[in-house]
């Protein structure tokens, strides 16, 4: 059962107030919990800027969120993960083309035990999104409201993940879906890594919905009189 | 009963007094107490649609979501220009549309 919780009594407008919601997220996945799923490797996007982004290099993105899904499934599921062979190499490094290669996924979970695959698509990435903003300004002159254009640097990183969901007995797919997380840095020389995590963890509720029950808090408001 | 107690709440004939004690009590996070109380306010006075709005956020918060989407429509239907109305129902659509979506429950489902 689940009970909504209170966010604060503090009024909005006499005689409103703001409560908050737990509300249940289904999985998304219709499993029974306790299956086998396999973690193969996901195609890495790269970019001519990401090659070209020393920082980025530095990131073995394939290994750190390999690490991370595994803890989180381990940690917050039933599910047994079980390790694909190290020499496991997908079939193509097309998305779209790897959502259809049913015979290979049907091979992995033939090999493997898996009733689940997971594989997709990983894409990190430093995303500048500084320019030109429009602001209002008051003169302390006359009084007057002006805008004025000011230049407003916001840098940050980009994670966007590609889950694709196979049946390990049929290689059917049974479910693709997108996250993506933007995470503004506090400037251009920002930790990679620090990064990488900050965009999975903002995510790690998303992602484990995939394959559990999760919750999320919702407001709404309620009227006192 | 959460009555007993009460005297502030004691003219419960009195819609407003079970929307002021549904409140209190859905404060403190009793969200079946509250619908108790907000169905009650609801019998009293059908249409008022603060009643129905409560009686909706309280029915969500105990999971009887077919239900809630009842009452917000009703609220919605008698008051259809009060913001925290509108943005209630527009926010607990969003939910149920996912939450049907996921779990494949139709309007009769909670």
């Amino acid at each position: 059962m689940l009970l909504g919780t209170v966010l604060a009594a503090s009024p909005l407008l006499a005689g409103v107030s703001q409560v908050r919601l737990k509300l249940p997220l289904k999985p998304r996945l219709p499993l029974r919990g306790n299956e086998k799923i396999a973690l193969a490797p996901f195609l890495v996007v790269t970019e001519a800027d990401r090659a070209r982004d020393k920082r980025l290099q530095n990131v073995d993105l394939q290994a750190e969120f390999h690490r991370f899904l595994k803890k989180q499934i381990d940690k917050k599921t039933k599910l047994e993960v079980i390790e694909t062979p190290p020499e496991l190499k997908l079939p193509t490094q097309n998305l779209s083309e790897l959502g259809r290669a049913t015979e290979f996924w049907k091979s992995v979970g033939t090999s493997t035990g898996a009733e689940i695959l997971v594989s997709g698509s990983l894409e990190f990435r430093v995303e500048d999104r500084s320019g030109y903003k429009t602001e209002e300004y008051v003169s302390p002159i006359n009084n007057q409201t002006y805008y004025r254009q000011v230049y407003v640097e916001q840098t940050g990183f980009v994670f966007d993940i590609v889950f694709l969901v196979f049946d390990g007995r049929t290689g059917e797919k049974i479910l693709q879906d997108e996250f993506k997380d933007f995470r503004q840095t506090g400037g251009r020389r920002a930790d990679e890594l620090q990064g990488l995590f900050e965009n999975l963890f903002s995510l790690e509720n998303q992602i484990l919905n995939l394959f559990v029950a999760r919750e999320r808090e919702a407001d709404r408001y309620i009227f006192t009189d | 009963m959460a009555t007993a107690g009460c005297a502030h709440y004691s003219k419960t004939e009195k819609a407003a007094s079970q929307l002021a004690f549904g409140t209190e009590v859905a404060r403190k996070g009793l969200w079946r107490e509250a619908s108790f109380r907000f169905e009650q306010a609801v019998a009293k006075e059908p249409q008022n649609a603060r009643a129905h709005n409560n009686l909706a956020v309280a029915l969500e918060a105990s999971g009887e979501y077919a239900r809630a989407l009842a009452e917000y429509k009703r609220a919605l239907e008698l008051d259809a220009k009060d913001q925290y109305i509108r943005r209630n129902y527009a926010r607990f659509a969003e939910f149920y549309t996912s939450y049907t979506r996921t779990t494949g429950k139709t309007a009769s489902g909670s």
